[in-house]
């Protein structure tokens, strides 16, 4: 499948005015034919959008997954729909990150946390025994 | 540094027990809503598939994140599933999610490009995949066609058409067979309808046939007694004339001494085949002889009419019989 909107121009949410324009100035005659068939029924370009999505979805998880050269992959469909390959995006990686960080800082709580609680008792009670301390002085003295 | 909450499809993913299982179960589910949001029929075919599965948890997620397409869930399954399940391991993956695609007819071009996305990335060469997919269908392998060329629409249109005007012509000859049913129907209740009052009437004739025979029976009974009453009567009256006789020993007593003018004698005689003045003993014989010719119990098998006359016949001697013996 070809992906009308790129060739003729169009953003993929282009209006039906937008897209009569860009048809009549189409110098392709049989570009300008597909077209005027598939995108002037508004029923049938509701079908060709829900396609048009969903290649666009599995061109981006090619490119993601390295898959642009794949024996599925070829003719217009490739040709229109195919990304650069992106190995940023690598979800389980993420996840992986995701998941390790988690794991650092559940293992450091776990580690740490009763050195922290020994050293908050201790803090706590000595301010208490100072201010204690402080209300004695002074009613002692005044 | 990864930022945010885990998704909850990462959630799940950690949750499950096989995280391929769970990821396989995302893609089948996405395969199928790629013709459109599931349905119940839909929902319950995934729930009996993941039976098999060792995943552990509610599917019910893993409905809602195929019905949103969500895009970073499926390609975090795909990942998954490239990982763990590469090569031979795919085979039955991919026959699940042919038969699922196939099981409501042709599957649509998404789902034939989802297919063939699932198959790239489980590294299933397009040779196997055709053999896989023709024992899974039921039929070759095609390439989806191309709704961005016009012939597709054209040829869709044309379709269309020809389906209405098939349609067109089945409610035709559904609505001739109908009203031929309809026909056949009345004419087999006519049909029903006489032969009903065909076998009454015949109910009928019989039962007449039966009251007849009933009301001649009784009737000879009846005659039968009257004879016995009569032949006592004239066992007397022979007694007597015995006496008599041997009083008046010459005096032969005969018709046409008692009555030689009754003209209804005569005609009673005739009836008997006798000549005027025959005398009670002959007169007796001829009765019995033309009783047992002329009985209507004789033309029983020669249909009712013969059974009629010979019943008036008969009717006629037995009267001229008893007005002669009551007469003498």
């Amino acid at each position: 499948m070809r992906d009308l909107y790129q060739r003729l121009g169009l953003p993929n949410d282009a209006s039906d005015k937008e897209i009569q324009r860009a048809i009549e100035a189409c110098q392709h005659n049989a570009l300008k034919a597909d077209a005027e068939v598939v995108l002037g029924d508004p029923e049938r370009r509701e079908a060709y959008d829900a396609l048009h999505v969903t290649l666009r979805d599995i061109g981006l998880l090619r490119a993601r997954l390295g898959l642009t050269h794949g024996p599925f992959w070829q003719d217009n469909t490739a040709n229109d729909f195919s990304l650069p390959p992106d190995n940023t995006g690598a979800r389980h990686d993420l996840l992986i990150a995701r998941v390790e960080r988690a794991v650092g800082l559940h293992n450091g709580w776990r580690k740490w946390r009763a050195p922290w609680l020994l050293a908050v008792l201790l803090t706590g009670a000595t301010l208490l025994g100072a201010a204690a301390g402080a209300a004695l002085y002074h009613y002692w003295l005044l | 540094m990864p930022s945010g909450r885990f998704t909850p499809f990462e959630t799940l993913l950690l949750t499950s027990r096989s995280q391929a299982d769970t990821a396989g179960l995302l893609l089948l589910a996405w395969v199928m809503a790629s013709r459109g949001p599931l349905t119940e029929a839909q929902r319950r075919q995934l729930t009996s598939l993941a039976s098999e599965c060792r995943h552990g948890h509610e599917l019910t997620p893993i409905f809602d994140l195929a019905n949103r397409q969500d895009f970073d869930a499926i390609q975090l399954a795909a990942e998954v599933m490239q990982k763990d399940r590469g090569g031979e391991q795919a085979y039955p993956f991919l026959r699940q999610a042919i038969a699922l695609s196939v099981i409501d007819g042709e599957p649509s071009i998404a789902q034939h490009h989802v297919l063939r996305f699932l198959a790239d990335l489980l590294g299933v060469i397009p040779s196997l995949f055709a053999t896989l997919y023709a024992e899974q269908a039921g039929r070759p392998y095609a390439v989806p066609e191309d709704p961005s060329r016009r012939d597709y629409w054209l040829a869709k249109e044309h379709q269309r058409q020809r389906e209405e005007a098939r349609q067109q012509e089945q409610d035709e000859r559904r609505r001739e067979q109908e009203a031929r049913e309809r026909q056949e129907e009345a004419l087999r209740r006519q049909r029903e309808r006489e032969a009903r009052e065909r076998q009454e009437e015949a109910l009928r004739r019989q039962r007449e046939r039966r009251e007849q025979e009933a009301r001649e029976r009784e009737r000879q009974r009846q005659e039968q007694a009257r004879r016995e009453r009569a032949q006592q009567d004239q066992e007397r009256a022979r007694q007597e004339r015995a006496r008599q006789e041997r009083h008046n020993a010459d005096q032969n007593r005969r018709w046409q001494q008692a009555s030689p003018n009754d003209p209804r004698a005569h005609r009673a005689l005739a009836v008997l085949g006798l000549p005027p003045g025959a005398n009670r003993a002959e007169i007796r014989k001829a009765y019995r002889r033309m009783a047992q010719t002329h009985h209507p119990d004789r033309f029983y098998a020669q249909g009712e009419a013969r059974m009629a006359t010979a019943s008036q016949r008969f009717q006629r001697i037995k009267n001229a019989y008893e007005y002669l013996m009551r007469a003498s």
